[in-house]
């Protein structure tokens, strides 16, 4: 029992001690936070415009309000002003990891032009960053395979953005559609016949009819002529 | 109209009609003296031609010391990263920042701690793994997602239990590729005999799944009463996750895999070997073997008796079942296409990977590498559809145990071709003394499942399960074997695989065995066939019309 706590508590200061700064990466046994920005501001920002407070829930609950999708983050999108410095609440509801990943950044402040906040499993974490002025949609998702495909991806737009991205649930379509039976009744098939019928019809009714319309072209032909006389 | 008239023009129209039925061209003809030419058809660019060896990582290759676990020189071209072997031999728990750092390991994917038995080792196991898909499908565009090629340009859908793990999932920013930790097979995981081992999966995925250990003493419930068979009835759905609890009193190589579904989940790669070690004191094992092949750091037992030890994954892919998850992103119509749509009776086996891999790929991983006079140690698993019919050329091995039972002495059979049924575990002494029955001596001996389908990829052979008992002195220094060069500009193309291009296509043989050519077309022949038709069809008109006329005057 002895060695049992020894070792527990062992293991808790060297856990703790693993939690430290790696070249923007913080790091320790519940998730993971890389190149966070509280105070560096983009070459293109003199200040900071607005401090915006964002909670981001991911977790398989989400995706329920969406059709044919597994995975997805409380809200799909998210619009801030140019140079916003927006704190990030992110929670992860799951027992299992997900991240949230901010692409497109600039590379000086952000390396690799990534925002990347990771949780091992349930739990929260904060984290900050600011945004440059340019108008532009970023993407936002986890990465995990499959994640993001079945539904954990959104869109925070900078100055109302550039575009939609594609394939964002409940928001924008996607590039490549899966393909549904269609429900063929007896109904459907009813009104494609009858269609069918009535368009084979018309011509004949004109080829039918085609003396008494002669005819009574004429008759207005000449009527009009009298007129002229 | 008079009758020669009419008799000249029946005369006339006879003439064509036999003149075009004698003229009508074919789509395929005879060949004259002069057969077609041959022809190359694969692409005229190299985008289709694959390095064998991408050499990315030379220094992982030697023996080193990694937070002090010592680890095997690994000479082939694509060797485990060392890193991921140290983790996996002291726990993401017990390792510096800096391993953990050249690693894609989640923190606490592997905590090892307690010796419960006061023998040097920890006995307390915590292992978390998750569910991955590869070469899985995207709504974004017409491309797969986390792509794994088993073989040169083939890419089946795929699901492996993977380490839990950190970071990107792909192997780089302007990358589909998947990160090197996810990867077929599922990995072989290794436990002493007495450790208490908590094995949590963690349902990443989006269908339910679950982890039957397979072979493995476990309780059927946990202390808690909780499910701890992995049955169907107690799925781990998606973002779900539940830890199996077991404490094995007997050791051998057994497996795991998914029992949701599980004809079709075991075949879309949910399943690995499970080995359990026996208990010996100071017991250092390597927890995760990534994409099994050869151990890098070796149990004190196996120590003992072996210079070597290698895992063999012997696993089968249908491309029709793999092709369901690329086909469609909606989880009701994957689950409707694969668990009801599929027809598990009427399928085939198409892709045959030792290790994760068809060859020529196994090269770069699969093989087994030796000197003279060495002792080794193979776990072999089926874990395909079919039986395996193992070959080892020149050599004769002895079979040890079965299904993790020890064979006696007088049950221990010494032969060349392993019979291995579906699930079935063979451990295998293979002796490279070169005394004419063990070995013949040094070469690049092949090894392949003998059932013909098995060293096939889709049907192309040399392509399968195909893989290379390779002597030192064959190898380069990228650990590829040597004098194959020929075979390698080949192989190691996608045209091949994608059945585009003539199997002997390169070297001196190729305009006898290449592909033939077309025949050039007989213009005259056309030419009169169309001018044929085209007066039959005029004369009828022309006859028609003045007809019509005749009656209305």
């Amino acid at each position: 029992m002895r060695a049992l706590l020894l070792s527990l508590i062992l293991l808790g200061n060297l856990q703790s001690a693993l939690a430290m700064d790696h070249g923007g990466m913080i790091m320790d046994e519940k998730g993971m936070i890389m190149n966070a920005n509280t105070d560096r501001l983009p070459r293109d920002c003199p200040k900071i415009s607005e401090n915006v407070d964002i909670t981001i829930h991911a977790g398989q609950k989400n995706a329920l309000k969406f059709v044919g999708k597994m995975f997805a983050f409380d809200q799909q999108e998210w619009n801030v002003k140019p140079c916003a410095k927006i704190n990030i609440t992110f929670i992860n509801d799951d027992q299992i990891r997900h991240q949230l990943m901010i692409h497109g950044l600039p590379g000086y402040l952000y390396p690799e032009g990534m925002f990347h906040l990771e949780l091992y499993g349930e739990g929260q974490l904060q984290a900050s960053l600011i945004m440059p002025s340019q108008k532009k949609t970023y993407l936002v998702h986890c990465e995990l395979p499959q994640h993001m495909e079945k539904g954990m991806k959104a869109q925070l737009k900078v100055d109302g953005g550039d575009g939609d991205l594609p394939s964002i649930p409940g928001l924008t379509k996607p590039v490549k559609a899966d393909i549904y039976p269609v429900d063929w009744t007896q109904l459907t098939w009813s009104v494609l016949f009858l269609s069918a019928l009535l368009g084979i019809g018309i011509p004949f009714l004109i080829i039918i009819n085609a003396t008494g319309i002669n005819n009574f072209y004429q008759k207005m032909l000449s009527k009009v002529r009298r007129k002229n006389k | 109209m008079t009758l020669k008239r009419a008799l000249i023009f029946i005369a006339l129209l006879s003439a064509l009609v036999f003149i075009a039925i004698v003229t009508v061209p074919s789509l395929q003809d005879k060949a004259d003296i002069t057969p077609p030419a041959t022809v190359f058809v694969g692409s005229k660019d190299n985008t289709s031609i694959v390095k064998p060896c991408s050499n990315e990582h030379p220094e992982w290759r030697p023996a080193q010391i990694i937070d002090g676990v010592s680890i095997d020189a690994a000479p082939a071209c694509e060797p485990d990263n060392p890193y991921d072997v140290a983790a996996s031999v002291k726990g993401t728990n017990n390792i510096s920042m800096s391993t953990l750092m050249q690693t894609n390991l989640a923190q606490d994917a592997l905590t090892m701690t307690d010796d419960l038995d006061n023998d040097g080792d920890p006995d307390v196991i915590h292992i978390k793994l998750e569910v991955v898909e590869l070469n899985g499908s995207t709504p974004d565009g017409e491309f797969l997602i986390n792509t794994f090629d088993i073989a040169p340009g083939i890419q089946p859908g795929l699901w492996v239990y993977a380490p839990k793990s950190r970071g990107m999932a792909l192997k780089n920013f302007n990358s589909v590729v998947a990160n090197p930790l996810l990867r077929a097979p599922s990995p072989v995981i290794r436990v002493e005999q007495g450790d208490k081992v908590y094995i949590t999966l963690e349902n990443t995925h989006y269908l339910p799944h679950t982890i039957h250990l397979h072979g493995v003493d476990h309780t059927w419930i946990t202390d808690k009463g909780e499910e701890n068979d992995g049955m169907e009835e107690h799925a781990v759905f998606p973002g779900k996750s539940h830890t199996y609890e077991i404490q094995p009193r007997h050791a051998g190589t057994m497996l795991y895999h998914c029992h949701v579904q599980t004809a079709q989940h075991f075949m879309m790669g949910l399943s690995g070997m499970f080995i359990v070690e026996e208990n010996q004191p100071n017991n250092e094992l390597q927890t995760f073997n990534i994409g099994a092949g050869q151990v890098r750091h070796p149990s004190a037992l196996i120590k003992k008796t072996y210079s070597q030890e290698y895992d063999l994954h012997y696993q089968s892919i249908d491309k029709k079942l793999a092709k369901i998850i690329q086909e469609a992103n909606d989880p009701r119509l994957i689950a409707q296409r694969m668990s009801r749509d599929y027809n598990m009776t009427e399928s085939f086996e198409n892709y045959f990977l030792l290790n994760g891999h068809s060859f020529p790929y196994t090269l770069r991983d699969a093989m087994i590498i030796a000197s003279e006079n060495e002792d080794i140690k193979l776990h072999i698993a089926n874990l395909q559809r079919s039986s395996i019919a193992l070959h080892i050329h020149g050599h004769k091995a002895t079979i040890t145990a079965l299904d993790g039972v020890d064979l006696t002495p007088v049950q221990q059979i010494t032969r060349d071709v392993f019979d291995i049924a579906p699930a079935q575990r063979d451990d295998i002494h293979l002796q490279t003394k070169n005394n004419g029955l063990n070995s013949y001596g040094p070469g690049l001996w092949m090894f392949h499942d003998h059932v013909p389908t098995g060293t096939t990829t889709d049907g192309m052979e040399p392509g399968g399960n195909i893989a290379i008992l390779a002597y030192k002195e064959f190898l380069d220094e990228q650990g590829m074997p040597k004098m194959h060069d020929q075979l390698f500009d080949q192989v190691f193309n996608k045209d091949y695989y994608a059945k585009k291009q003539a199997v002997w296509a390169e070297g001196p043989y190729a305009p006898l065995l290449g592909d033939a050519g077309l025949l050039s077309p007989k213009y005259l022949q056309i030419a009169l066939f169309g001018l044929a038709i085209g007066l039959i069809i005029g004369l009828l008109v022309f006859s028609v019309v003045i007809y019509k006329r005749k009656q209305q005057r």
